[in-house]
């Protein structure tokens, strides 16, 4: 700040306004503002006109001298008991919010092969990137692990092959039910051990059994139970849901051929479909999924999350599609190692530019695709060469590094070893002083994700932080792991949305970039690295380029 | 997201058409409230929407209800004149929404009884034959408690009770609604999509409905209710470092000071508001937002301490932190004043005075970014039941006061939001009312009123105080008493 500029003190007010302040408080304040003008005219050259003078950054001397003069003096002492913690330095950890009053059970309905896995897995792997805790019980789990422990202790094997299914079988339908309501108690135990969303994945085809679960649920406090039936009439769905079934590994079907496995599953619908009745009653409070998302019936559905649930599940589609991630090419920050900005790209990144549109529509051919940039220069000239419609979002900026801004790591590390290290303690949490945790950048790009599952090809040119969120979001990775995952320059990561993952592929264009990964510390004290790296493309270390499209059989010990 | 991010030059959604919602139910059932609470919330998303009002409309073309024949209201058979007439209101209602779709509208919301299937059959099938998107929105009422407090605080305000006793009108009314029932069909048919809202969003079904704009219309539906509340605005209290954004500072010792009158008089408005309608402001809740920068949470301090004595303590307070209130980002503007930034950034000062609700800065929000990014933070505001006290920066209040008042987008950057005065908005039917209280001066508040302590180097966020033609909500001086 020049000194020649007019200083915006706060004045003492007149003695009848504001009783309690001292005038020596307000004398502190403003001798901090004061001196801190000075050592910073003091300091600098009169700046150019073409630079202006750089504020608050954490690498000037502004910032702690600011935070030394002022550290004991703003508040007015014994105003309250426990008084909120006052920030200093470049950021801090900040806590998650509180989602205890979120409690619902969430019981599936459906015919086998209506897609109701598909949808609990979606559901749950948004609701998780939004932080809230969500498990899935599944009765054909329970069933086969108890019917494995039986096994081992009696030597008796169970038959679960379609006459189990089937409701002319008492014993059967006794042993079916008993699961179902077991499973239900170990959801609610869970959802009382602090847990949000509870999905109950089973059939639930008959009104007296969903009659059990509103009525078991109505015993505890807090609990609110919604359906979401899976109605399917395409054929071409179903039979692509049983194919998956029998070729996924199913371990009700282990032992046998595929078609004999088929031809039984096929059975095993029937005994339902003789018993299914579609949800009519008018108390309860439900979804009904056509076809997956294109055809949406809500009834009683009230609460933020509920509601929430409802719109995400109406934005779902089916249509084969590609996502595609690629991160600008290499800015001139970048290659000087340093965060933020909004810098041009370097001449190599320049290169990738040019190279991209080929990639993307050898890759792609004729079909539609839309480009989304962020507002930040870099990504803007890495989409130009691209020969497709571009629409540009505010929320794919990078993650702002507020105060650190325009820093290296080794600047910060310098400035404030400290605070370096806390936050390689709990990235995910670490909020920058006047900018951006990772979670603040997952609740800004919620809208994101659901635009894109709404969308067609899509190819967003983002930032590193961005395509991890939303990398993290599709291969459902967990909170820890998402701001190590590694998205290399000049590398185009190709997601094929499958029915319980995305199908993955990556192309490294042969054009030298700086590695701007810095890997998890083993220790508190580790050194960021900024090494020139020729070939970008290894998979990243530590984590397992992940391809999780087959259909997951959850844990046996559940 | 909102809308804005896909509209083409011609101000219409890709994909959406054109989409007129036929609202469906007896009179008193909150339809009106639905389709003005619908028409805001798309309009401030950037589609061009429209409430074309068969009651308002008939109001204007033939007077209030004493003016027309005393057949008009009556179901069953009617004068060939009174026919007439019924005729030309629905015309003319008719040909407004044909003018409207011809100039460019997307969104039509007819506000009408709609009661009769034939009567429903024959409009969208007139309008479904010019390829415009039917939505059937039926608004049904079983709660009688709803219908008689939506008769008092609605209907008989109408023109067409002007100068009448309420007790009388509130018979008149009602005789005239009872009529309508016998002759009411409930929507059963399944030839259009629809939307079927029980006791004001209490419960939803949906059927049929396809497409972005639609799903966004029911799920911003489904968190609507008209029950009463009150919502409050205040500023955050002055920070030590006003005009840095990055600095995230805290509270200065008179920021302190305000946080603790604020509390006061929140309180104190509050009780005398609740009062006066009779409400008891200790049996209900309050519910504080502040976005997660100090300066705005730590103003929210002193509600921790509220204790017995102090006046009409609410029943819980709960303090909610919103990343998505912080402040609009003045990007490398941040720190700078007006002189500086024109030294350094000439072209840029010229187009961001030029519009300043478009224009973004280089790496700052516009405007525009801090509606899109608030979008979600509104529709937990419509569903929020509890009295709500947004403790925020002038930036995120403009936005959200311009979205609950209904002012143009183009008008927010200029909407005055004074420090140490303290907004109080109730939602009605019809609109909001809002008012201003005046209850603090010192070293933060801007100019207004010979205020001291303006601090002009923060004028990306407080651009309305330099500004202009501002728009400032009604003041009361509660510092003059």
């Amino acid at each position: 700040m020049p000194s020649s500029d007019p200083e915006p003190q706060p004045q003492p007010p007149s003695p009848g306004d504001s009783p309690r302040l001292s005038p020596r408080d307000l004398a502190h304040v403003d001798g901090a503002l004061k001196s801190m003008s000075m050592k910073e005219s003091d300091g600098r050259a009169e700046p150019s006109p073409s630079a202006p003078p750089a504020v608050f950054g954490a690498g000037g001397p502004m910032l702690k001298q600011f935070d030394q003069s002022t550290a004991a003096g703003s508040r007015i002492a014994s105003q309250s008991v426990t008084p909120p913690r006052s920030v200093v330095g470049i950021g801090g950890k900040v806590a998650k919010p509180d989602y205890s009053e979120a409690k619902i059970i969430l019981a599936m309905v459906g015919l086998p092969a209506r897609g109701k896995s598909y949808l609990s897995n979606k559901l749950m792997r948004y609701l998780k990137w939004l932080e809230y805790d969500v498990k899935v019980f599944n009765v054909g789990q329970l069933r086969r692990s108890r019917a494995r422990q039986k096994a081992q202790l009696t030597g008796q094997r169970e038959d679960h092959t379609a006459s189990y299914f089937s409701h002319d079988n008492e014993e059967a339908t006794r042993l079916r039910e008993k699961l179902a309501e077991d499973s239900l108690d170990m959801l609610i135990q869970w959802l009382k051990e602090g847990g949000n969303v509870g999905i109950h994945d089973a059939t639930n085809s008959t009104r007296s059994r969903r009659q059990k679960i509103v009525e078991r649920a109505a015993q505890e406090k807090g609990m609110s139970v919604v359906f979401l039936e899976s109605v399917c009439d395409d054929p071409a769905l179903i039979a692509a849901n049983v194919a998956l079934k029998v070729s996924s590994g199913d371990p009700d079907y282990k032992d046998m051929s595929r078609e004999k496995a088929k031809a039984d599953f096929l059975r095993r619908i029937r005994e339902y479909e003789a018993v299914y009745e579609t949800i009519t009653e008018p108390h309860l409070s439900y979804l009904r999924i056509k076809n997956v998302g294109a055809e949406v019936t809500l009834c009683h559905i009230h609460g933020y999350l509920q509601s929430r649930i409802a719109f995400y599940l109406m934005n779902l589609h089916l249509k084969p599609r590609s996502i595609f991630f690629s991160r600008h090419g290499e800015s001139q920050y970048n290659v000087e190692g340093k965060i933020g900005g909004d810098s041009s790209l370097s001449e190599r990144g320049m290169r990738y530019a040019r190279a991209l549109p080929a990639l993307i529509t050898d890759n792609i051919g004729d079909a539609e695709l839309t480009v989304w940039t962020s507002t930040l220069q870099r990504t803007i000239q890495t989409a130009q060469y691209l020969p497709y419609n571009k629409l540009t979002w505010k929320s794919l900026d990078e993650l702002d590094a507020g105060v650190c801004d325009g820093m290296t790591y080794e600047e910060i590390e310098q400035a404030y070893p400290e605070d370096f290290a806390n936050r390689d303690e709990d990235k995910f949490n670490y909020r920058y002083r006047g900018g951006e945790s990772y979670r603040d950048v997952v609740v800004r790009l919620e809208p994101v994700i659901m635009e894109l599952e709404r969308q067609e090809n899509i190819l967003i040119i983002g930032h590193q932080a961005i395509l991890r969120c939303l990398y993290a979001y599709f291969h459902n990775l967990p909170q820890a792991d998402l701001p190590y995952i590694k998205i290399p320059l000049h590398t185009v990561i190709k997601l094929t949305p499958k029915a319980y993952g995305c199908d993955e592929e990556r192309y490294t264009l042969p054009i030298g970039a700086v590695d701007t990964h810095r890997p998890k510390p083993k220790s508190a004290k580790a050194s960021g690295s900024t090494s020139a790296n020729g070939n970008a493309a290894s998979p990243p270390p530590g984590l397992p380029l992940v391809s999780s499209t087959g259909r997951e059989y959850y844990a046996d010990n559940i | 997201m909102v809308a804005p991010l896909y509209t083409t030059a011609s101000g219409l959604l890709f994909h959406a058409g054109k989409i007129l919602v036929l609202t469906v139910g007896l009179p008193a059932r909150g339809k009106t409230h639905i389709s003005r609470a619908l028409e805001r919330y798309l309009r401030w998303t950037g589609v061009k929407t429209m409430v074309i009002s068969l009651g308002d409309y008939r109001r204007k073309v033939l007077g209030g209800a004493q003016k027309v024949p005393p057949d008009y209201f009556t179901l069953g058979p009617k004068s060939p004149e009174t026919l007439a007439l019924r005729r030309k209101v629905s015309d003319g209602c008719e040909q407004l929404i044909w003018d409207f779709f011809d100039s460019g509208g997307q969104v039509c919301i007819y506000d009408a009884n709609n009661g009769t299937r034939e009567r429903r059959q024959a409009i969208a099938e007139n309008f479904d034959k010019a390829g415009i998107h039917i939505v059937i929105l039926e608004s049904l009422c079983d709660n009688e408690e709803l219908i008689m407090a939506n008769i008092r605080s609605v209907k008989i305000s109408s023109p067409d009770y002007r100068g009448w006793d309420p007790e009388k009108a509130v018979a008149d009314y009602y005789s005239r609604i009872k009529n309508n029932e016998a002759h009411y069909e409930p929507v059963e048919e399944t030839t259009w999509p629809y939307i079927r809202i029980m006791n004001v969003g209490e419960k939803i079904m949906v059927n049929h409905i396809r497409g972005y704009l639609q799903s966004r219309v029911v799920f911003f539906l489904m968190n609507i209710h008209n029950n009463f509340r009150t919502i409050y605005f205040a500023r955050s209290g002055q920070s030590l470092i006003e005009h840095s954004y990055k600095a995230d500072s805290d509270l200065s010792p008179a920021g302190w000071e305000y946080a603790e009158r604020l509390k006061e008089f929140v309180l104190e408005r509050r009780a005398k508001s609740l009062q006066q309608r009779g409400m008891d402001p200790t049996t209900r809740r309050l519910v504080i937002w502040t976005s997660t920068r100090r300066r705005s949470h730590h103003t929210a301090w002193p509600f921790l301490n509220i204790t017995t004595e102090d006046p009409a303590p609410p029943a819980k307070v709960k303090i909610v932190e919103r990343p998505q209130m912080s402040e609009i980002n003045p990007g490398v503007w941040d720190g700078l004043s007006p002189d500086q930034v024109k030294k350094y950034y000439p072209d840029e000062w010229e187009r961001f005075v030029k519009d300043p609700y478009a224009y973004r800065a280089p790496r700052a929000e516009s405007y525009h970014d801090l509606c899109v990014r608030l979008e979600p933070t509104l529709v937990e505001l419509e569903r929020e039941r509890e009295d709500l006290l947004i403790i925020g920066h002038a930036s995120v209040i403009r936005c959200i006061l311009a979205y609950l008042i209904g002012l143009p987008v183009s008008e927010i950057p200029a909407i005055e939001v004074a420090r140490g005065d303290l907004i109080e908005v109730v939602p009605t039917s019809y609109g909001v009312y809002s008012q201003a209280y005046h209850f603090w001066d010192g070293p933060g508040r801007s100019d207004v009123g010979g205020g001291v302590g303006k601090d002009e180097k923060n004028f990306y966020e407080n651009y309305a105080e330099d500004t202009k033609g501002k728009r400032r909500p009604d003041v009361i001086d509660s510092l003059v008493t």
